[in-house]
């Protein structure tokens, strides 16, 4: 690890290997974001209102292109709140008109009443554009990695300690 | 390969591959699987009322209590991919203007019920009786025949429905429809197919019901009663 | 003697292999790692169990890190035979023979 520092080139490599990763992740990301029209076409479930479809660390992929249909009831949706950057995952309950002047209202499966409460102050109903994307694609409990460490962050002090000990007992 | 800890990230690296990939076939064998869901659905008496819909309405509007039979099949939906199915009944109706003509179509769920698969039983929410009788019910078989066969006979809605414009009542050419929602352990989430088949996936059978108008806004007295009525929980055996 | 300590330390954890062995390690795990993943599709799409298949493919996975990431012995069957350091003064002229006249190697 230390020998990199020595030899310029092959740290200037290391850099650049770092940075390619990197960009390459993002790019990726980004990609996807245009294709699904969503500004974050991958999302990890946060609560658990849309048990048991939809579990804590769950994946969820999203869409937000309405090319063959609109959004309609019975789609679950990603949306924020006016005013706030929660994304909630809930499922179109009712729908009254169509297109931009459509007014939507979601609830969560596991929740007894719907979201109007949820809802920004004087807000009654969603639009179209509060919608960040409908989930179409589901992958279980691989989030769950995120909220581990989000909620204990002492697990990254011992991740770091891990690799801590592992630079000190590793040759070379 | 030369040390462990190389040993271990290839190892890991190679693990997340061949993950994806059987995941992968999973979510696509559910393309071989049929699909033949059948459902009849029937307004059995249609009240409106003029009221607060829930205890949190702020104000009166006027809501309607539409209460159905249903009878469907859709055990075929349950593979071993199946999570769960979401059933819903929804009422449609279209808002006509002054003239007549059609000015917003207007949809709304009545109902609606989670079914699990013999698999996912364990991750249901109620209570912990039922959920025992549930688990039993399949008696450690992973695909149950009788999984998303039910019949409700007169059955209250869960949800009143109402409108943005607090009218409802005397809605002409109302329908109700059948839909579900398979949710998958790993791969796409799917709905009923609107009236087409994909493949293998026949499209739902009937699922709708015939038209039929909302009655006028029932008299203040009766609006007490019947909304009471309405406000007790109902809980669907419907599994 | 700490030095000592951690340089024993160190053995157990870096586990090295020879080459012969981080081939073998390398086809055992691709190999243990697929047939694991096959198996847990066909009994789990055969017997209808999603369980069942998400069981077998941990299981083999978990046997994978078990037989594949411990430097066992059979990993460090062919040790490879390192030329004796030289250890006279005058090395770097006798290396060059050794190195190429053939004769000269077998004499050690």
């Amino acid at each position: 690890m230390l020998s990199s520092l020595q030899n310029p080139r092959q740290a200037a490599a290391q850099l650049l290997n770092f940075a390619l990763i990197l960009s390459t992740a993002f790019m990726m990301w980004k990609g996807l974001s245009v294709i699904a029209d969503s500004p974050s076409p991958i999302v990890v479930v946060l609560s658990g209102s849309m048990e048991p479809a939809f579990q804590r660390g769950d994946l969820l992929f999203l869409w937000n292109r309405n090319l063959l249909a609109e959004t309609s009831v019975g789609e679950v949706v990603v949306y924020n709140v006016r005013g706030k950057d929660i994304p909630i995952v809930h499922r179109v309950v009712r729908k009254f008109g169509e297109g931009d002047a459509a007014r939507l209202l979601t609830k969560g499966d596991n929740n007894a009443a719907d979201d109007t409460e949820l809802y920004a102050r004087g807000q009654d109903y969603l639009a179209r554009r509060d919608i960040i994307g409908s989930v179409v694609g589901y992958v279980p409990f691989v989030g769950y990695v995120t909220i581990m460490l989000s909620e204990h962050p002492w697990l990254k002090t011992v991740m770091l300690g891990i690799m801590g000990l592992l630079v000190v007992l590793q040759r070379e | 390969m030369y040390n462990s800890l190389t040993r271990i990230q290839n190892v890991f690296g190679f693990f997340t591959s061949v993950a994806f990939v059987v995941a992968a076939i999973i979510a696509a064998s559910d393309l071989i699987a049929p699909r033949t869901p059948s459902g009849m659905i029937e307004p059995t008496s249609v009240q409106v009322v003029k009221g607060r819909p829930h205890y949190y309405s702020t104000k009166k509007e006027e809501y309607a209590i539409i209460k159905f039979s249903l009878e469907a099949d859709l055990s075929s939906l349950f593979t071993w991919n199946t999570k769960q199915v979401f059933v819903y009944v929804t009422a449609e109706w279209p808002s006509l203007g002054a003239d007549g003509a059609v000015t917003q179509n207007n949809s709304a769920v009545i109902w609606d019920n989670i079914i699990t698969s013999p698999s996912a039983d364990h991750l249901s929410n109620m209570p912990p009786v039922a959920l025992r009788r549930l688990i039993e019910s399949t008696a450690g078989r992973v695909i149950d025949p009788g999984r998303g066969k039910f019949q409700l006979f007169n059955h209250k809605p869960k949800y009143q429905i109402t409108h943005p414009s607090g009218h409802i009542a005397e809605s002409s050419d109302v329908k109700l429809r059948l839909h579900y929602n398979v949710q998958p352990w790993v791969g796409a989430l799917t709905w009923d197919q609107q009236g087409v088949d994909l493949g293998l996936w026949k499209r739902l059978s009937d699922g709708v019901s015939e038209a039929f108008a909302l009655p006028p806004v029932k008299r203040k007295d009766d609006a007490k009663t019947s909304s009471s009525k309405a406000k007790t929980k109902t809980k669907s055996k419907a599994t | 003697m700490a030095e000592q300590l951690l340089d024993q330390v160190r053995d157990v954890v870096d586990g090295q292999i020879d080459f012969e062995g981080q081939k073998l390690a390398e086809i055992l795990a691709t190999a243990l790692l697929s047939i694991a993943g096959a198996i847990s599709f066909l009994v789990g799409y055969s017997l209808q169990d999603i369980a069942l298949a998400l069981k077998i493919g941990l299981g083999g996975t978990a046997l994978t890190f078990l037989l594949v990431v411990p430097p066992w012995p059979f990993f460090n069957r062919n040790p490879v035979q390192w030329l004796p350091v030289g250890g006279g003064p005058a090395v770097t002229s006798t290396q060059q023979n050794l190195v190429i006249d053939e004769k000269l190697l077998a004499r050690q």
